[in-house]
């Protein structure tokens, strides 16, 4: 069986800033979430270069990728991605025990951060026995269970009622705000790309500006 | 450290996870486990066996066999020593007594019932029981030794099991026409052969079978104390050398003067042979398994690559996702490896049992500690082996395949 070529991602350039809140919007198979997944190093281009804090990730090692993944970078999916075969604390931990951060600590720092997102009392319930939106803050919690410096979401509310929708939208901006995080949040839900800063608009491969302009220069004028 | 601590936690989850599917593979590597402890154990037994009935030939005796093949001439019989190789063996330097002995297979009627038995000639009949009394480890159950010609001694086999009645000492036994009064019933001998024998001396034995007078199928000298076995050996071969070429004009030795250390040799050779084919079979019982293992990891990384994906994205190395599926195998080898361990030494130790309740059965079974460790080194490194690869497959995924996969 051949393979057809599909050029996901054509001739674009994009650049986020530090602590900047950016919202990629885009239809169904626009390669939004293509893009996403490269400012993430889970994918890498065939052509052309995607630079993460100064560097390029396709010369990266494997090693420092995962340490970039695991350090750097937190990761919320649409599916939630929670691994099922454990409790809703030891997911949270699990991103310190690849960066060996010492139980003690790791369990404190979990329960903390799961406390934030209001699941001080779910700690110990695994994936099966959460709702929707409690294992999207669970997804949540893990993202930031690092500290991370940018956190990277792909359709967060995607599989979400609006209000709990809402609700992880609120958190997420609530960590942009109050720890002053670089967000990059994939949508195709207007009304959640409202809560970004920027929006940039991406239609087959490409961007098409106009949109991210307007806001870009809306935010311009009201500096 | 604390991080494998934190992998075998997460290897241990996912086995219990799927704790069907995870027992099944286990169950596999319990009986190619199972089937090589106990196919080992029991060629250990046979050799603790061997051994014994070896040592019971002891250092003081030297055994000859006429034929070219010792093996051949004890399992079929045919060439015999005649009286001159006797007389040959008897004039060698360091021999002391030389003990004849024939057998044959024949019938043997008692209280109306006719069965198979084998009887045995010896001779010079006092000497002979003499010496198989202190160098073989005869002992009467019960009777006493006999004296007259046609007083016989049975076997343990002979008394309980062969015929319908069991034999008592005093009463009269047919064979071939001729009939014998038992007077003594031996001990069991080590061996069920020796077990089913009828004992005479070996003029009535050559009166009542036809056989030539003055002939043995083989013979035994029993040395002078202190000689050294090898030396006797030697000149008993010299000495028999001689007289043959004298005879038939022949220089070949058709003849095997075997000590109780060539004996040993032969024996162990055989057992090496036997211990091959048994470990044949029990390896191709544990690639089985392996691939049992292998079969099971595959299937289980393929259903979690997802899985795999999103801890890469969360940071997981490379290694920690090998190490994680590792683990997983190998505590799946390791479990198996012990479930057939200790079934395996079960089955050895029922055995074990079974031959000392009933001294008749001469099998016994052994677990050497060398194949305990063995077992559980094999079973791990297979579970390793056969982890690894798919393992290793699922950590080279790029996290973004890994995450497609099954969407």
């Amino acid at each position: 069986m051949g393979k057809i070529e599909v050029h996901a991602l054509r001739g674009l350039s994009l650049e986020i800033s530090p602590g900047a809140f950016v919202a990629i919007m885009g239809s169904s198979g626009s390669g939004k979430s293509t893009l996403l997944n490269m400012i993430g190093c889970l994918d890498f281009p065939t052509k052309g270069k995607v630079y993460l804090k100064g560097k390029n990730i396709a010369e990266m090692p494997e090693s420092q990728l995962s340490q970039f993944r695991g350090k750097i970078l937190g990761f919320v999916f649409q599916e939630f991605n929670l691994l099922p075969n454990l409790n809703a604390l030891e997911n949270v931990m699990l991103p310190m025990v690849f960066q060996k951060v010492p139980l003690a600590e790791r369990k404190e720092k979990a329960q903390n951060i799961l406390g934030k997102v209001g699941l001080k009392g779910r700690v110990h319930h695994q994936p099966s026995e959460l709702s929707g939106g409690e294992r999207q803050r669970v997804a949540l919690a893990r993202a930031f269970a690092n500290d991370p410096e940018v956190v990277i979401a792909d359709e967060p509310t995607g599989n979400l009622d609006s209000v709990t929708g809402r609700m992880i939208m609120e958190t997420l901006t609530d960590f942009h705000k109050k720890q002053g995080k670089t967000m990059v949040v994939v949508t195709h839900d207007p009304k959640i790309a409202q809560y970004a800063e920027e929006i940039v608009n991406i239609q087959d491969g490409q961007i098409v500006g106009n949109h991210a302009t307007a806001k870009e220069y809306l935010w311009k004028n009201h500096d | 450290m604390t991080d494998l601590k934190e992998y075998f936690n997460i290897a241990l989850r996912n086995i219990r996870t799927r704790l069907l599917r995870s027992w099944l593979t286990i169950l596999g590597i319990i009986i190619g486990v199972f089937l090589i402890i106990s196919l080992l154990s029991l060629s250990e037994g046979l050799k603790m066996t061997v051994d014994q009935q070896l040592q019971a030939l002891g250092g003081e005796m030297v055994m000859i066999v006429p034929g070219e093949d010792f093996i051949s001439s004890m399992m079929f019989g045919g060439t015999k020593l005649q009286a001159e190789d006797i007389e040959a063996i008897q004039k060698a330097d360091g021999v002391d007594t030389v003990i004849s002995y024939s057998y044959i297979g024949t019938i043997a009627r008692y209280e109306g019932e006719s069965k198979q038995i084998a009887i045995a000639g010896l001779g010079p009949w006092r000497e002979a029981l003499e010496i198989f009394e202190v160098f073989q480890g005869w002992s009467l159950r019960e009777g006493r030794w006999p004296s007259k010609g046609n007083q016989v001694l049975i076997g343990q086999q002979v008394a309980n099991k062969i015929f319908a009645e069991e034999v008592e000492i005093g009463s009269e036994i047919i064979i071939k026409g001729r009939k014998f009064e038992t007077t003594g019933i031996l001990n069991s001998l080590g061996s069920q052969q020796d077990d089913s024998m009828v004992y005479m001396d070996i003029d009535v034995y050559q009166d009542v079978t036809g056989e030539k007078r003055g002939t043995a199928a083989y013979a035994m000298a029993k040395l002078v104390d202190g000689a050294d076995e090898n030396e006797v050996a030697e000149s008993i071969e010299e000495s028999l050398k001689k007289t043959r070429k004298r005879r038939l004009g022949a220089d070949e030795a058709d003849f095997s003067v075997i000590t109780s250390e060539k004996m040993g040799e032969l024996a162990g050779n055989i057992l090496g042979i036997i211990q091959i084919v048994i470990i044949g079979f029990a390896s191709i019982a544990i690639v089985v398994g392996g691939i049992g293992i292998t079969n099971s990891m595959f299937t289980s990384v393929r259903e979690r690559t997802r899985e795999i994906g999103v801890m890469k994205a969360i940071g997981a190395t490379n290694s920690a996702i090998l190490s994680i599926f590792l683990i997983e195998a190998g505590i799946i080898g390791i479990l198996g490896g012990v479930g057939g361990l200790i079934l395996g030494s079960a089955l050895a130790k029922g055995i074990d049992y079974y031959a000392q309740m009933n001294p008749s059965f001469y099998f016994t079974a052994t677990v050497a500690p060398w194949m305990i460790v063995f077992a559980l080194l094999f079973s791990f490194s297979v579970g390793c082996l056969a982890g690894f690869f798919p393992a290793r497959q699922a950590a080279k995924l790029k996290p973004v395949d890994a995450l497609r996969r099954y969407e």
